[in-house]
């Protein structure tokens, strides 16, 4: 049976040793990216970079700009906030420090029927309930 | 059959009862598909010596059904589907690790939303692992209707494809199904249906999903040589290939509108000198319609980002030049993961099929694949 917090809430996630930075950062409206040494983004955060096997990886604050890899919008999710949320864009941010680099989010300000592959976006902190914050994207200002 | 020993063959395939809350157990569910594919050749539970499964376990279920002692055992812990213990059935036999080894898929239906709207299934109220990076933003965990609706965006925007072209197949597919009667829906889809079908995850349709259903599926794979003695002529394993471009994470891939069908693909056709051209039917897995479509355009049917246009002039279409998912596809005789496409694709060449059969087949390419993962494997007579 769906509580309160389901209601009102996305799922919280749950930070460990390794993702906990990420979090932090949200916090402070931040956007940081597991970086290695030889200068190679990884999201997901992992114990070693893939590209190099460089082990020495640390928390690189990125320009939060970014363009629409792909979208859809989910008209049945199971998750009861997002049931009160028909027609959210779920989208893939692929952000511009490095190809391939992306970010599962959501694209808002914007219609999404007007949403597009390509769109330029970039990051918006949102508090979506009281001390919890996610990076969501919205269309870049023009001549960001 | 380069870098094999043993060149191998299917001798028998089988399905058990397949259908939605059918309430048997999984080991009746996998007894009933190996019996089934073990009277399809002829043969007693002492002619095999292996297993390999997606879904149970590889030697509890040797040990269920008197298969045991076994040579080989194989159990998934996730992949491409029914392609995965497949694949591994046929390299075990090409390598000698066994003689003869059955492939298992078992898959029951998912929770639906009257699971969670009764209560009986909850969400969590906060995630960790991989899903502390999409959970939060309404990407939940199993809603793959979702990673196919970032597919299918992808496939729209990048190669044009339009959602009339995906209603000619889901309506070509249904035409097939109705020539069928194993599959479980069966009347006419138009193209009008299809268009005034509700969205499951936009651009995805209802009828873009597979049909979800409790299933077993078993095929069993031995030596061409040891093929001869069963019931039916053997059907010869040309070639195969796997591909996984990334671990089970969907939500990052490099490329969406093609994923990693290409790399299989391409790794299928330089183990054969068979062409796309001498393929008489293809069977192309459809978890959602997407994917049949990438399929389509990486094995080389079509040309890159052509497979609307492809399906839209009726090449899939029984009598045209590349009839495709003749069985109905999984949308229509039920989610059998991939299964199908491989026991679809031995029938065809045995000449089974009846209304739908595909006038002398003698190649036929069947696959399973989604997103990051991909298999393939070329049948001929
Ligand atoms: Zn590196």
């Amino acid at each position: 049976m769906a509580t309160d917090s389901d209601v009102l809430y996305p799922p919280r996630p749950e930070p460990d040793a390794l993702t906990q930075f990420f979090w932090d950062g949200v916090n402070e409206h931040k956007l940081l990216i597991q970086r290695c040494s030889n200068g190679h983004y990884i999201h997901w955060p992992k114990i070693v970079c893939r590209f190099c096997l460089s082990t020495d990886l640390a928390p690189a604050e990125v320009s939060g700009r970014g363009q629409v890899a792909t979208f859809t919008q989910p008209v049945q999710p199971f998750h009861p906030y997002f049931q009160q949320h028909p027609g959210y864009v779920l989208a893939v941010i692929e952000l511009v420090e490095q190809p391939h680099l992306t970010l599962v989010s959501n694209v808002v300000d914007v219609a999404a029927e007007d949403v597009r592959v390509g769109m330029p976006v970039e990051v918006t902190f949102r508090e979506v309930a009281p001390g919890f914050t996610l990076p969501l994207f919205r269309p870049a200002a023009t001549g960001s | 059959m380069p870098n094999s020993l043993n060149r191998v063959a299917i001798a028998g395939v089988g399905y058990s009862q397949t259908g939605r809350r059918l309430n048997l157990t999984n080991d009746e569910m996998v007894r009933q598909a190996v019996t089934a594919a073990m009277a399809d050749a002829g043969m007693t539970p002492a002619d095999i010596d292996g297993v390999a499964t997606m879904g149970g376990e590889a030697m509890s279920i040797g040990h269920l059904l008197g298969l045991d002692p076994l040579s080989y055992f194989f159990t998934s812990n996730g992949g491409p589907a029914f392609v995965e213990p497949a694949m591994n059935a046929y390299t075990a036999v090409a390598a000698g690790m066994a003689h003869t080894v059955v492939a298992v898929r078992l898959i029951r239906q998912q929770p639906g939303q009257a699971d969670r709207n009764s209560g009986a299934v909850t969400m969590p109220a906060t995630v960790g692992g991989d899903a502390q990076f999409t959970s939060p933003f309404g990407a939940d965990a199993g809603a793959v209707a979702m990673i196919a609706g970032l597919e299918m965006t992808a496939h729209m925007a990048k190669f044009g494809t339009t959602e009339e072209q995906f209603a000619i197949n889901a309506s070509t597919q249904r035409y097939h199904a109705g020539l069928n009667d194993d599959a479980l829906l069966r009347d006419p889809l138009s193209v009008e249906d299809y268009l005034n079908s509700r969205f499951v995850s936009k651009p995805v349709r209802i009828f873009d999903c597979d049909y979800p259903v409790d299933s077993s599926s078993a095929v069993i794979f031995t030596t061409v040589e040891r093929a001869r003695d069963w019931q039916h002529k053997p059907v010869v394993v040309e070639a195969g290939a796997l591909s996984s471009l990334r671990d089970m994470n969907f939500y990052q891939l490099d490329d969406y509108a093609t994923t990693s069908p290409k790399h299989c693909a391409d790794l299928l056709w330089s183990r054969t000198d068979l062409t796309p051209a001498d393929v008489d039917c293809a069977q192309l897995y459809d978890g959602f319609s997407i994917i049949t479509l990438q399929l389509l355009e990486a094995l080389g049917f079509c040309g890159m980002g052509e497979s609307g246009p492809f399906v839209e002039a009726g090449h899939t279409r029984l009598g045209g030049s590349l009839p495709t998912n003749t069985d109905g596809g999984a949308c229509n005789v039920g989610r059998r993961h991939g299964a199908n496409f491989c026991i679809e694709s031995v029938r065809q060449i045995r000449g089974e099929c009846g209304d739908r059969q595909v006038p002398g087949a003698e190649v036929a390419v069947w696959t399973n694949a989604v997103g990051p993962f991909a298999g393939a494997m070329l049948l001929t007579a």
